[in-house]
Parts: C-alpha cells; structure tokens; sequence
C-alpha cells in the first residue's frame, strides 16, 4: 500500500557513477518493478520509461527568453495582479498562461510592425519642405508633386471628364483597386482603376442620388431616384429593393452584410443583402437627412440632420445611441477616422455653419476641435492614415495631424486642391494608396496625397492583388463569418463580458430567493468573495499606478429597483385629472381617499419605528 | 508616395503559391471578437452535426449481456457474457463473433477477463458463474486470428489446439496492442470472396461446443466479478469474500476480507501501476483496498449508497472511480478516503458499469436508465451521452485500449461500439484537416462560457423518459435543498451547518 503511494509522487532519477566508471560489481536485480520492458519480435526490448523526456531536460540558454535578440523578452512576461488572488489552483493557471500568451502575442505584432511594417525612410511619408526658408506644404501643387513622384505613381493622377452629367459620387471597393462612379443625372460606371479596365457603363436616365459596391466589385447598390437597384459587375439589374423608397444615401456594412439606407421621409432602413431580408426600419423622426456615414470600427451608422443634429444608429435600437447637436445648421458631411491611432474614435463633421468639428466618441460632450472654413463645405472623407480632407466650393483642402499639437488654433492644412468653379460633391480617399478621388460636375479627379494611404495591407482583410480563385474563396468565407446583426453595439468590445443585471424582477422578488436560488455572481458577493472592479481600483493605488480619486470617482452600477405600486391605477387617474385642472366630486373623493391611505400608512410606520403608542380600546378606531 | 512592385506580390510562377502580405495590426482587422465568434458558433454546429457516435451493434447472444471482457494487450477482441451462460469473443474489426461458448455457465456470468501471459502458445480467456460458481480457463487459437499466418490457416483445422507452438508464441507477444491487425483483415477478406463464409460460422460454432475448459475451479458461492493481475498469472474474485486464485493451482491462494464482516462483493479490481493492491466494492455500501503481498485488507469506507463498479485509472496510480448505485460516480484519491476527489452527476438511474479511457484523463459509465455517458476527468457534468432506442439498461461498458471507441454491454444481447468523440473522423486525417480540426477545438473552448455556443454544445438529444426523470430529480433535489436554506434559516444561529456535498458521499472510513 505504501509503495503505491509513493508511486505516486515522480519517480527518482537514478544516481550515476561519479567519476564516469562503471563499476563491475554492481548488476541490476531483476525484481518486480513497476515499469515493464515490453520484448519485441525482433528480439531487442524496450523500457518505455526511457524513451520520455527526461526531467533534467533543459531548454538551451540559447533559447530561453531572456536571451533573445529582440531584447523584447528581457524581462519575463508576468501575469496580471488580480488572477493571483483566484483560489482555484487549475483556474488559475490556466488564466495565468492564457494572460501571458496573449502579453507575448501583443509583443510579437509590436516586433512585427516596427521591422516589417514600418516605412523605410521618413516617418510616414508625406510631403516634407523647408519650413525655415518659408515654404509650405500647402503650396506644393499637384503638377509639382507629379513631376517629382515616379513614373507608376504619376500615372494614378488622372481626370475623367464628363460634361453635362451633373456632379459626380464615387465609391471604392474596400481593397481600393474598383471605383464606382454616379452621376446625378444617371451616368453609372464601375473600373478597375489600376488596370484601367472598364467593368460597367450604364445609362439610367434618372437621378442618382448615392453608389456603393457591395462585399465585392461584383455588385454595388444605386440610389435612383424612386427605389434602390443593385447591379452586378456587367450592368444587368439584378434587384430592385422596392421598400427604399426615395433612397438619398447609402452605407453598406460588409462583415455583416446590411445595407442601409435612408430616404427623404427620414426612415433608417437595414437591409440583409445575403438573404434578401429586410432587418428593420427605424424612423429618425429627424426628416431628410443631409448626410450619413458609417463606422468602419463598430458598424455604427452615422446621420447628420437638418436641424444640426448627429444621430448614431444600430438596428437593434429604434431609438439613436447617441443624439447630439454638432452644428448651427444642417450637418452636410461625416466622416469616421479608421486609422490606427484613431480606430473609428473620432468622427469629423461639417455643418452649413461653414465650422468643421473633430469629435471624440468616448466622449461626445464637446468637441475636440473646430474651425471655420472659408468655403462653403459640401463633404468630409478621411484617409487610412488619419488624413482630412474637407471638399466644398472651389477645391478640397486636406489636413493632418489633427489629434496632436495645438488643438486650440485653426490647423494649417496639409494639401490644398483647388478646382476652379467647381463643388466636390465627393471625396473619397483610395484605401492603401496614396489618392483622392473627388468627384464634382465635369466629372472625376484622382489626385495624388503623398502620405495619405495606409501602406501595409493584409491579404486576409483586403487583397490589392487578389486574384480569381482568392476571390472566391473570400466570398464562401465572408458569408460563414457574417456577423450577426445583433452584435453591432456602441462599444465594440462588448461581446464575451458577463451581464450582471437579471431584468424584470422586482426588489421582493430577488430578496424572497433563497441563497441556493441565487446567481453564482450574487452568492459571491453575499460572501464577500466577489471579484468586484473597486478592488482592481485599490490593487492599481498599490501598485503606485492609479490616480488617487479615481476611486471615488468610480461610479457604483445602479441596480434598478423596481418597486411594486408605483405608477399605479390610482395615482395615474390623479395625475391625469391634475394636469386638466379640472376640480370634481370624483377627484376630491380620489384625494381624501389617497390621503387617507397616506396617513394609515405613516401611522403604522411611526408604530413600527417605536416613535408613537398605538392606541388600544374602544375608541381606537375613531383615532 | 506608395509604390509597389508586382513581383512582390504577384506568384513567381502559374505554379507556385500566390504571395501573402499581413499585417496584424488591429485597426485593419476591425471586429476582430464578433468575427471570432461567428467562427465559434459555426464551429460548434459543425461537430454538432458531425456528431455520429453509433458505429455498430455486436449481436449474437440469446439472452442480455451482462459483463464484458476486454483484453488489455490487443485492440480488436472482446469477450461478452450473456445471462444465459454463453460467451461470445467478438471480433470489433471483423464486427462479428470469433468463437462462441454456448454453455460456459450454468446460468448467468458474472465476469471475464483474459490472462496476462499467453500459454502453451494459446491465449487464455477466464470466466466466472454468477450462479453456478465455478470458474473456467478457456485457451484457444480462435481467440487470436490475428496471429495464424496465411497459410496456416487454411491449411490445418480451425480447431487444431497446437499449431506449431515455437511460431505461436512468439507471436501471440509481439501481438501486444493489435500489430497484426491489418493482416487479419487482409486474410479474411480473401476468405470471404473465396465464398467460405458459411463453412466458417459452422466450423466456429463446432469449435465453441466442443470446447472445453483448461481448468476449472469451484467455489460454493457464486461469482459477481473477477479481475487478473496485470503481469503475474493471478487472479481475484469476488463472491463473498474476495478470493485470489493462481491460475496452476486448483485451490484459492487466499481470502480476503476486512476484519470478520461476510458481505457480498459485487466486484473486483487490481490496480494498474502497483500491481498488487486491489480495491473491491461490497453490498454493505463498502469500498475496500487490499494488498495481496500481505494478504490482508488495508482500509475500508462505507459510503450512503452501494458501488455496481469500479475503476482503477491507468495514469493516476492514486485514483479510483466508484460507479454507485445512486446516480452518480465518485472519484477518490485513495491518500485521502474521507471525500471523494470529485462527484459526477448526471444519470438518472444507478450507474452499473464505469471503465477509465488508457489516457486517464476521460472515463465512460453505463447505466440501469439506457445510457451511456462519457465525462471528464476534471469536471462534473458528463461530457456527452449516448443513447439509442433499441438499446436497453446498460450493465457494462469498456474503452477499447486505443481510446478510439467506448463498448457497451446491454440487456437486449447487443455489444455497441460507439466513438468515444462522436464528431471525430474516422481515418486518416490530413495535416491541414487536422489543424481545421484544432483550430474550431479552441474556438469552441474559447466561446464555451458565451450562452448561445455553450446551449448548441451542451445540448443533448435525450429520450422524453429521462429527460423527464432528469427534470424531476432536479426538481427534488432543489426544493429539498431549498428546504433545508429555510430550515437552517430559522433555527437557532450555528446549529445546523451546511455539509458540503462531497463530505455527505462517506459515511466513515475504517482501518
């Protein structure tokens, strides 16, 4: 019995010779061990034991982490404070290796995007003059920039024209290579702009309002005049989606495949373009809107109002998320930074109040930053690597750097693009290159923006150089790992948190329950033994890391409680008739009766508190 | 300006791979968390639907079959005892009976096992009668087709008792865990075209009658269960005393009991790692340990509820499973025998078979409410069940040495095999597969707390009546322990103590 349970345990190595000698004497006994030699066929046996690693197996120094070249592993990886107070053993160091992985993954992409991903020269590529002999960047005009730029980049610069058409939308694929193009007087066109082959060329001979490809260059959505139609890559109308009645823009979410739309009667409309369903349709209650967008980072979709109003939306609320008064005036352009210091954070918009306004969506109270134009704005678009560029009257003006510096003064702009008795009526910044396609009323320009385009794509996300068979594969993948609409939520790290809450109980309801019918969360908070974000908070002031008020500051989450009686029959018949101010029998008889019942109410308290003496005998009841 | 060259990006060659540029950083890769668990939640439908554990049914028994013997040291065999006195060694490759014994016992059999050392060249099958209480050493070459070569087989009868022993015998050793199975197969599919199908049931069914025991021991009392040592040629049983017999001599080596107490053991078993202790479980609600080097019982607990079975784990040479007559299995670590380890919850009828998986990492349990469930060793909810209509109480189940397949013995005379991963391919599975495989694994691992993966992953298909006994019992055990909260609520502060539920499975532990 012993033996079994010292069995248990690891076994001993077994001690060597010293000196290296083997010693003669010594033959091993062939008694009873635990583990067996297992004979084989050809005559050799084996010891199973020994073919295990052995436990004084060590990783070369070489190796081990601290050793490394990339110097990023110097100090060990250590997991989080609070997963040491876990008392499950296994939990814990589950939790604990899970937290190191992931501290070592995020290490990995830092190494990755300093050596691979970075510009080789120069910080991120833009135009670079002489500020101290006086030179400006937004004096640099595109012909000076073509002349110095190579001859494959001088060759994205170009102007499509077309006279009479009305004033041009255009819309890029999400790699960048496809441009759609809308005129308002029914001239549709879709290329491969790179290889300058033309996909598409129709003729509606109706207002179009707004073009936007779908998931691929395969099909894209116009707004027309009456309805929404969607187009395939040849021209041939595939749908004619009749319940967007007088679509005015258009947003197409790709990862959950939604296309929403909003028309002139200000009604929010989802639409599921790989089943062909309508979601929902959710009315603004705002009229026609003047402009829309969408968040690249949380599928929010943006509305900007007549009445200077921005509106955020998902299709699970029939109410916007938030509603705040950007502007004196209609907000005629927004736009959704999605470059990596902002990652859809900060969204910029424009109002006829001739004032462009960068706010922060942590924190909508006030803007970041705002300044006039001199211009009268018509629309907003920002580039990959966080560039602005406000198109309005006579030219597009482009800014950068808009985060950091002095946010209090009016940005110098990066660009100026000028377009002499012309109104951009789009802009649209190319995805993972360094172009501006605005569209106006002779047409289309391509301009060229050194600096403005993302550099380092991912094949996975949006392949510049995709071919057929990619393509395809692409599609089949996109529809399996389509996002259910559901999860499109404000904050965008919501999924995989745990809800507290436990709607629609009253407070009676949750106090009768006995601690066995509690939720694990509650039991462990009756014992003390919850894991409760004011702990975090001291555990950081520990670590010297926190600020010292943050604690307080902390809000504790409200528990609804819910009360049985109020809003009652009673009280509801009372407020009604208050509100008329209309005095009758009936309402007098309500109101003594209330009273009444007020007055036992407060006796008996005052009873049970001690603060009185209930009256006994005969006359008590005339109390 | 960017520019960029085609010849980075486009493939060197028609041939050759088209390049792939990445770049992890998040903004790029934007819903990065609801990406991830749709893939999670077509995961977990995927092996939901792959989900097809019935392999086959073993049938050929007249009555219900009560234990099943499996041979630790080859994959394809397994012996089935019927209530009616017959064992059946059935073939799992072939999927049919290999030798048939029609009156082993007289009445039913209370346990199988085979013997460690192949003899005389021929493997050894022990059985024990339940009523009759007598044991019986069968030796045979039918039980190992695999070993016969070609020629051999077709040449002389099947039958023959010697072939040449030398040959034999060195290959009866190398057969340890199912070497030459494929050979097997190979051979008696050649046989099959050959048309010599029929003349092989009548020449294995003549070879079952006639054959006759090596040895047989009796004993006045009948035999519930009987286990072999793992490496010397000793066995135990269980009657009413556990009794170890050695396979050359005719009397018992000695009887074991703890202290005088006379009670029925309903089964037996040697540990695995330190091959001389062994563990029986008894009709006084007792689990005992024994060492048989000094022949004497060692420590006792008495629990609430009887034990059906146990299960030493082939890894952890400390633990052992109880399958218990009260729903539930039990884990102990035999260092420490006042609480089990772990409580396994989860059938609605007295657990009446429990076998370890060679990992030890995963067990397998069959119970009296027909079904079969498979659980973990770390966590108290059953990892899977199996069911089927026509199958009956369970009254023993096994892994089979590979842990591929689990096998269940069942009342209706039927020998299942099921897939111990319902949703596993069987086969060879590529290197890209595999890591598909592994790949939605740890996504449905990672998304398993979010409701709507864990409700498609833990959702089982049960028959209405144990769904019903389910909700039931559910319901039972929670107003009674509801009942309890208010009992305990308005007595006196401290008198009534709540008793955690693994402290209530042990009564007292002897020594």
């Amino acid at each position: 019995m012993d033996a079994l349970l010292a069995s248990a345990g690891p076994l001993p190595t077994k001690k060597q010779n010293y000196k290296g000698k083997q010693s003669s004497t010594y033959t091993k006994k062939s008694g009873p061990t635990s583990h067996q030699t297992i004979p084989r066929a050809d005559g050799t046996s084996i010891d199973p034991s020994l073919h295990s690693i052995l436990s004084s197996t060590r990783i070369p120094a070489g190796f081990h982490q601290s050793n490394l070249a990339s110097g990023s592993g110097s100090t060990p990886i250590k997991p989080d404070v609070s997963i040491g107070r876990i008392q499950d053993k296994k939990l814990r160091s589950k939790l604990a290796r899970q937290d190191i992985t992931h501290k070592q993954a995020k290490l990995d992409r830092q190494d990755v995007n300093e050596w691979l991903n970075k510009a080789i020269s120069g910080d991120k590529g833009g135009i670079e003059v002489d500020e101290e002999l006086g030179e400006k960047t937004w004096r640099v005009k595109q012909s000076e920039i073509s002349d110095s730029v190579s001859v494959g980049s001088k060759g994205k610069k170009f102007d499509l024209k077309f006279e009479g058409m009305g004033s041009y939308k255009v819309d890029y694929t999400r790699n960048g290579r496809h441009l759609a193009i809308a005129s308002s007087k029914g001239h549709v066109a879709t290329f491969d702009w790179q290889a300058g082959k033309l996909h598409s060329e129709i003729q509606l001979k109706e207002s179009i309002r707004d073009i936007k490809f779908l998931h691929s260059q395969d099909f894209y959505a116009v707004a027309q005049k009456k309805y929404v139609f969607i187009y395939d890559q040849n021209g041939v109308e595939l749908h004619k989606l009749k319940q967007h009645i007088d679509p005015t823009h258009m947003e197409f979410l790709p990862y959950h495949y939604l296309l929403a739309t909003v028309g002139h009667a200000g009604y929010l409309k989802y639409h599921d373009t790989s089943t062909g369903v309508m979601l929902t349709q959710i009315p603004s209650h705002l009229g026609s809107p003047h402009s829309m967008a969408q968040n690249p980072h949380s599928a929010i979709i943006h509305l900007g109002h007549a009445n200077g109003t921005m509106t955020l939306w998902s299709p699970n609320m029939t109410t916007p998320h938030v509603k705040l008064l950007a502007h004196r005036g209609p907000v005629n352009g927004i736009a959704v930074d999605p470059s990596e210091t902002s990652a859809g954070r900060y969204v910029a918009t424009s109002g006829m109040d001739g004032v462009v306004k960068i706010w922060d969506g942590r924190m909508w109270g006030k803007e970041v930053r705002s300044w006039h134009v001199r211009n009268q704005v018509t629309t907003l678009g920002y580039s990959g690597m966080g560039m602005l560029s406000v198109g309005g009257k006579s030219g597009v003006t482009v800014y950068r750097d808009l985060h950091s510096g002095n946010i209090q003064h009016t940005p110098t702009p990066y660009l100026t693009l000028p377009l002499p008795s012309l109104t951009a009526s789009s802009v649209k910044f190319c995805p993972f290159d360094d172009l501006l396609c605005v569209g106006h009323e002779k047409g289309i320009s391509s301009l060229l923006v050194p600096g403005s385009g993302e550099p380092n794509f991912d094949s996975n996300e949006a392949d510049l150089y995709e071919t057929y068979s990619r393509k395809r594969e692409r599609d089949v993948r996109g529809l399996l790992e389509k996002i259910r609409p559901e999860l499109i939520t404000l904050d965008t790290d919501f999924l995989g948190h745990i809800n507290e809450s436990r709607g629609g109980e009253t407070f009676e309801e949750r106090n009768s329950r006995s601690y066995r019918q509690l939720g694990r969360l509650e039991r462990l908070r009756m014992d003390g033994k919850a894991d409760e974000p004011q702990n975090q908070l001291e555990d950081e002031d520990e670590e010297g890391e926190g600020e010292g008020g943050e604690g307080e500051a902390t809000q504790k989450e409200k528990v609804k409680r819910k009360m049985k009686g109020k809003g009652g029959s009673t009280s509801r018949y009372l407020r009604k008739k208050q509100k008329k101010n209309i005095v009758d029998n009936s309402l007098l008889a309500m109101k003594a009766k209330v009273a009444a019942q007020k007055k036992a109410e407060d006796t008996r308290r005052k009873i049970a508190n001690g603060e009185i003496v209930k009256e006994t005998g005969a006359l008590a009841r005339f109390a | 300006m960017i520019s960029r060259s085609l010849d980075d990006h486009m493939p060197s060659s028609s041939t050759s791979p088209h390049p792939l540029q990445r770049n992890l950083a998040p903004h790029l890769h934007p819903f990065q968390k609801p990406r991830e668990y749709a893939r999670a939640l077509t995961a977990v439908k995927m092996d939901r639907m792959f989900a097809k554990p019935f392999v086959d049914a073993l049938g050929g028994h007249q009555d219900g079959v009560y234990c099943l013997g499996k041979d630790s040291r080859r994959v394809g065999v397994v012996a089935g005892g019927g209530g009616d006195g017959e064992v059946i060694v059935h073939s799992l490759t072939l999927r049919r009976p290999l030798l048939k014994i029609p009156h082993a016992h007289k009445g039913m059999v209370g346990g199988i096992c085979w013997t460690s050392e192949s003899h005389d060249g021929q493997r050894g099958m022990i059985t024990a009668g339940k009523l009759d209480g007598t044991i019986k050493i069968w030796r045979s070459e039918a039980f190992a087709p695999g070993i016969r070569d070609k020629e051999l087989f077709q040449g002389s009868e099947f039958a023959s008792g010697f072939g040449s022993a030398g040959h034999q015998q060195h290959l009866d050793q190398a057969g340890a865990i199912g070497e030459n199975g494929l050979d097997m197969d190979v051979d008696f599919d050649e046989e099959e075209e050959g048309g010599g199908l029929n003349l092989d049931f009548a020449k294995r069914d003549k070879l079952g009658e006639n054959l006759e025991p090596k040895m047989v021991y009796t004993n006045k009392n009948g035999l519930n269960g009987i286990d072999h040592h793992r490496t010397d040629s000793v066995f135990a049983t269980a009657s009413n005393t556990v009794q170890i017999w050695d396979e050359n001599r005719s009397a018992a080596l000695s009887n074991l009991q703890f202290g005088s107490s006379l009670e029925t053991v309903n089964q037996v078993k040697f540990n695995q790692s330190e091959t001389n202790v062994l563990a029986s479980v008894g009709n006084d609600r007792t689990m005992c340990l024994y060492d048989i080097r000094t022949g004497k019982a060692e420590r006792r607990i008495v629990m609430q509820f009887v034990s059906n079975d146990i299960s030493w784990c082939p890894t952890l040479p400390t633990t052992m499973l109880l399958a218990s007559e009260d729903h539930n299995l039990y884990t102990f670590d035999i260092r420490n025998l006042n609480s089990p380890s772990q409580i396994y919850k989860g059938h609605v009828g007295g657990v009446m078979g429990c076998d370890w998986s060679p990992t030890g990492e995963e067990f397998v349990s069959g119970s009296y409410d027909r079904t079969v469930r498979l659980w973990n060793r770390e966590s108290g909810k059953s990892r899977d069940v199996y069911h089927t209509k026509r199958m009956q109480r369970v009254f023993d189940v096994t892994y089979t040495p590979t842990a591929d397949f689990v096998l269940s013995a069942s009342d209706d005379g039927n020998v299942r095999i099921w897939k111990s991963n319902a949703s596993k391919k069987l086969g060879v599975v590529s290197s890209k597969e595999r890591q598909a495989i592994e790949h939605r694994q740890k996504l449905v691992e990672r998304y398993s707390a979010e409701k709507g993966v864990r409700s498609i992953k833990d959702r089982r298909h049960v028959p209405q009546s144990i769904h019903n006994a389910t909700k039931l019992k559910r319901d039972m055990i929670e107003s009674r322990k509801v009942k309890e909260d208010r009992r305990r609520e308005h007595s006196r502060k401290g008198r009534e103590k709540p008793k955690a539920e693994r402290k209530k499975a042990v009564i007292v532990e002897q020594k």
